[in-house]
């Protein structure tokens, strides 16, 4: 176990929804999440699919309370986190694909002032703090400022930073992008690692094998909506790609490319 | 490629394109990326350049008559403002040609590219040379127009002064800049580069306020120049110190002269130097990847590096000061307003145990520093947020991290200020409380300024922070001079101070008024 348990994350509250969203909707030129419905399920590994612009990055952000929703409720763990967005976050993390470090402070400090910011007791942050420091591989740099670290780094202390509060809800946008594959594997093994804890994750990627091989459920959006949902093999049935009495499954990728292409043929 | 014969990578195919991306970047520093904003810019310009000959006219129009056969004072005059025109261009120039070697941009592709560095490099140091010289030539062009209009053609030699001194202030920026390399290692020339430009831009006004409080007992530059002793010290008419005055007046020979040193200051260098600029610029990427391996966080690390229960409010204000005192960009801009407080500082010393009327003189120009300054630390704690969505995703109110961020601002400028604070007490409490106040409302009023009108940028281009809004800019140095003249007014103890406290407060309304909502 990485992160010392602050409190149980199985059970809790009187839902059995980690993230329940109705209706959100967000339009800037034209409507870039357009009455999403989406439901993640407590523990799970949950990837959000789509192709460029398709709102999944909107839909998140507007999940973790950096935007606001022009319609739609957004509950996570019972909490209306358009309501009362601070007790909302006080469960979540959001972690970005460009990692949101501050390069003049060492990871030690950035994961105190992180911490603070979230109100840990200080003791229990500091034993998160190195228990993630040591597990990322960055106790060695852990009193160096960050400005000279390298990108794959730069992620790693931003993930230490949303995982020393021990969320229960953890949103991921493009985790792994930049990322050396030692790197990308500590941090698809702390995930993994906490959704066996019971946190949730929900994860947008671009990488197809990455959320083939870690969902547990992937849901594909386009043009704001989400168009199919389920295990990878409830997309093959909805994709109809399912080669039954075939040897092998198709891939994630093909079924991607075809319930993308049903939504937006090529012009 | 445009469809002309220019031949690729020749030196005219690089300087065309060197060109289109110095005018993209000065269009970017005026519109701050708007296409609509053109045309404003355009006016803007316009009414600039109509204000300052007007200001020009006030302020040199009386001298156009003085004539070749000027005297030590005038030449002296003269002079004095060359010198402090040269130590600025001279500032602005070693800071571009410090950000030619460590500004990443397109320097990866070049240097991966069959190019020469070497031709590419030279190219960027004339570049450096042409914006230094013609930022001169339209900060002079007014006054030397008015000249001119008023006293002839002759007048029309400053232009050929104004463009000498920006090739030799280039000259002696690439000078500098190579010592800094060689003495001090790449790693720490960009830094070092930043408070010499500071030092520089400032130095030689400080050094005249300075040297005129010890000598006549005032600030006044003008009063200095034109003070008995300095004349006493002045070369002789004959001497050749005065060849660039001479030239101003229109005498072509010393134009001639000025013109061949200038030449001679940027060409010397750039011929001596041009071989070793793509090392620099090799050193320079090196030490930008080295950087990393600093373990050295100094007392700052007292602020965040230990574990403890605290306030969100209390976390963001020591984060804010941490990022204050290790920003090595803000170092260089904000030593420049610090330095400036030199002068009053030994005014204020030299005037101890003399009467309180000196004190007054020093109500505005810290009223008028803490407003600057403070609009400065705003916009880098406030815009320059380097971690938003961190903030924003943390389980506190956007109005508490305002606050925290504003209360780390204005305690910084209370840290700054106190020293003066409290010397001034012990010659007069009641002065001391009006400047007290005056710091306070102005430092406020431009933190006000810089929250209501917040963009997100990074902390990098604090330097540029006046591009996301021309509003703010004008509102927060309208709102910091109209203070400073309150506390000038009350320290006097007059009640004409209700008059530029109206305006001020105007001012501050307006801003609120029209802030983005």
């Amino acid at each position: 176990m990485i992160v010392r348990d602050m409190d149980s994350n199985r059970g809790s509250g009187g839902t059995d929804s980690a993230l329940s969203v109705k209706g959100l909707r967000k339009v800037f030129q034209r409507p870039a999440v357009d009455g999403l419905d989406l439901t993640i399920r407590r523990g799970e590994f949950y990837a959000l699919l789509g192709p460029n612009g398709a709102g999944k990055t909107t839909t998140l952000r507007m999940v973790a309370g950096l935007m606001k929703p022009d319609a739609g409720s957004v509950s996570i763990f019972g909490i209306d986190a358009l309501a009362v967005p601070n007790a909302a976050k006080q469960i979540t993390a959001w972690v970005s694909d460009e990692p949101m470090i501050y390069d003049k402070l060492t990871p030690l400090e950035y994961l105190a002032f992180v911490s603070g910011l979230w109100g840990v007791d200080p003791k229990l942050a500091e034993a998160n703090a190195r228990d993630l420091l040591r597990w990322l591989e960055l106790m060695p740099n852990a009193e160096e400022r960050c400005e000279g670290f390298s990108k794959g780094m730069r992620q790693k202390v931003a993930l230490a930073g949303a995982l020393v509060h021990d969320p229960k809800l953890i949103i991921l946008d493009e985790p792994l992008t930049g990322l050396d594959a030692r790197a990308a594997r500590l941090v698809k093994d702390v995930l993994l690692e906490k959704v066996r804890q019971g946190h949730t994750v929900i994860m947008t990627t671009h990488i197809l094998e990455v959320a083939e091989r870690m969902a547990e459920r992937i849901g594909v959006i386009s043009r704001g909506k989400l168009i199919a949902e389920g295990t990878l093999d409830e997309l093959r049935h909805q994709a109809g790609t399912k080669e039954s009495g075939t040897a092998g499954d198709t891939s994630l990728e093909d079924v991607f490319l075809t319930l993308v292409a049903e939504e937006e043929p090529l012009a | 490629m445009s469809g002309t014969a220019t031949h690729p990578r020749s030196l005219l195919w690089l300087s065309r394109q060197e060109s289109r991306l110095s005018w993209r970047d000065l269009v970017w520093l005026m519109t701050a990326g708007y296409r609509w904003r053109g045309r404003s810019v355009v006016i803007w310009l316009l009414f600039v350049t109509v204000v300052m000959h007007l200001i020009a006219w006030g302020m040199v129009g009386r001298y156009a008559q003085v004539g070749l056969s000027a005297g030590l004072e005038s030449l002296t005059a003269i002079t004095g403002s060359i010198g402090l025109a040269f130590f600025l261009m001279m500032s602005q120039a070693l800071e571009q040609v410090t950000r030619l070697f460590y500004g990443r941009g397109d320097l990866d592709l070049l240097k991966s590219s069959p190019v020469s560095l070497r031709r590419v490099l030279g190219l960027r140091v004339l570049s450096v040379a042409t914006s230094t010289c013609a930022m001169t030539v339209f900060v002079a062009g007014p006054f030397i127009n008015v000249l001119t209009f008023e006293g002839g053609p002759r007048w029309l030699c400053g232009y050929g002064v104004a463009i000498a001194a920006g090739l030799g202030a280039s000259g002696i920026a690439l000078v500098l800049t190579s010592a800094l390399f060689d003495l001090m290692g790449a790693r720490r020339t960009r830094l070092a580069s930043q408070i010499v430009a500071a030092v520089i831009g400032s130095a030689f006004i400080i050094a005249i306020q300075v040297v005129a409080i010890v000598s006549i007992g005032t600030m006044s530059q003008s009063a200095f120049f034109h003070s008995e002793s300095v004349i006493a010290h002045a070369p002789d008419l004959g001497s050749p110190f005065w060849l660039p005055a001479r030239a101003i007046l229109g005498d072509p020979v010393p134009l001639l002269g000025v013109l061949l040193i200038g030449v001679a200051m940027f060409g010397v260098p750039v011929l001596l130097l041009a071989g070793r600029l793509g090392d620099y610029a090799m050193a320079a990427a090196s030490a930008d990847h080295a950087l990393g391996h600093s373990t050295r966080v100094g007392f700052t690390s007292l602020f965040l590096g230990r574990f403890r229960m605290t306030s969100s409010a209390a976390l963001l204000r020591r984060k804010e000061w941490v990022l204050l005192l290790r920003d090595p960009w803000l170092a260089s801009q904000s030593l420049m307003q610090l330095l400036y407080l030199i002068p009053p500082a030994i005014f204020l010393w030299r005037s101890y145990g003399e009467t309180q009327g000196a004190l007054i003189v020093l109500a505005p120009v810290l009223t008028m520093a803490a407003g600057q300054l403070g609009g400065g630390l705003a916009w880098l704690a406030v815009s320059g947020e380097d971690a938003p969505d961190l903030i924003a995703s943390a389980p506190i109110t956007e109005r508490r991290m305002i606050l925290a961020k504003v209360q780390s601002v204005l305690i910084a400028i209370l840290l700054v200020f106190a020293p003066f604070l409290i010397a001034m007490a012990g010659r007069s409490l009641k002065i001391a409380g009006i400047v007290a106040v005056g710091i306070a409302v102005a430092a406020t009023a431009s933190t006000l300024i810089q929250v209501w009108f917040r963009s997100q940028a990074k902390r990098r281009y604090f330097r540029r922070r006046q591009t996301s809004s021309r509003i703010a800019t004008f509102a927060e140095a309208f709102s910091s001079v109209a203070w400073a003249g309150s506390a000038a007014i009350a320290a006097s103890g007059s009640w004409v101070a209700i008059g530029p406290t109206v305006i001020a407060l105007m001012v501050l309304a307006g801003a609120w008024i029209i802030r983005p909502k």
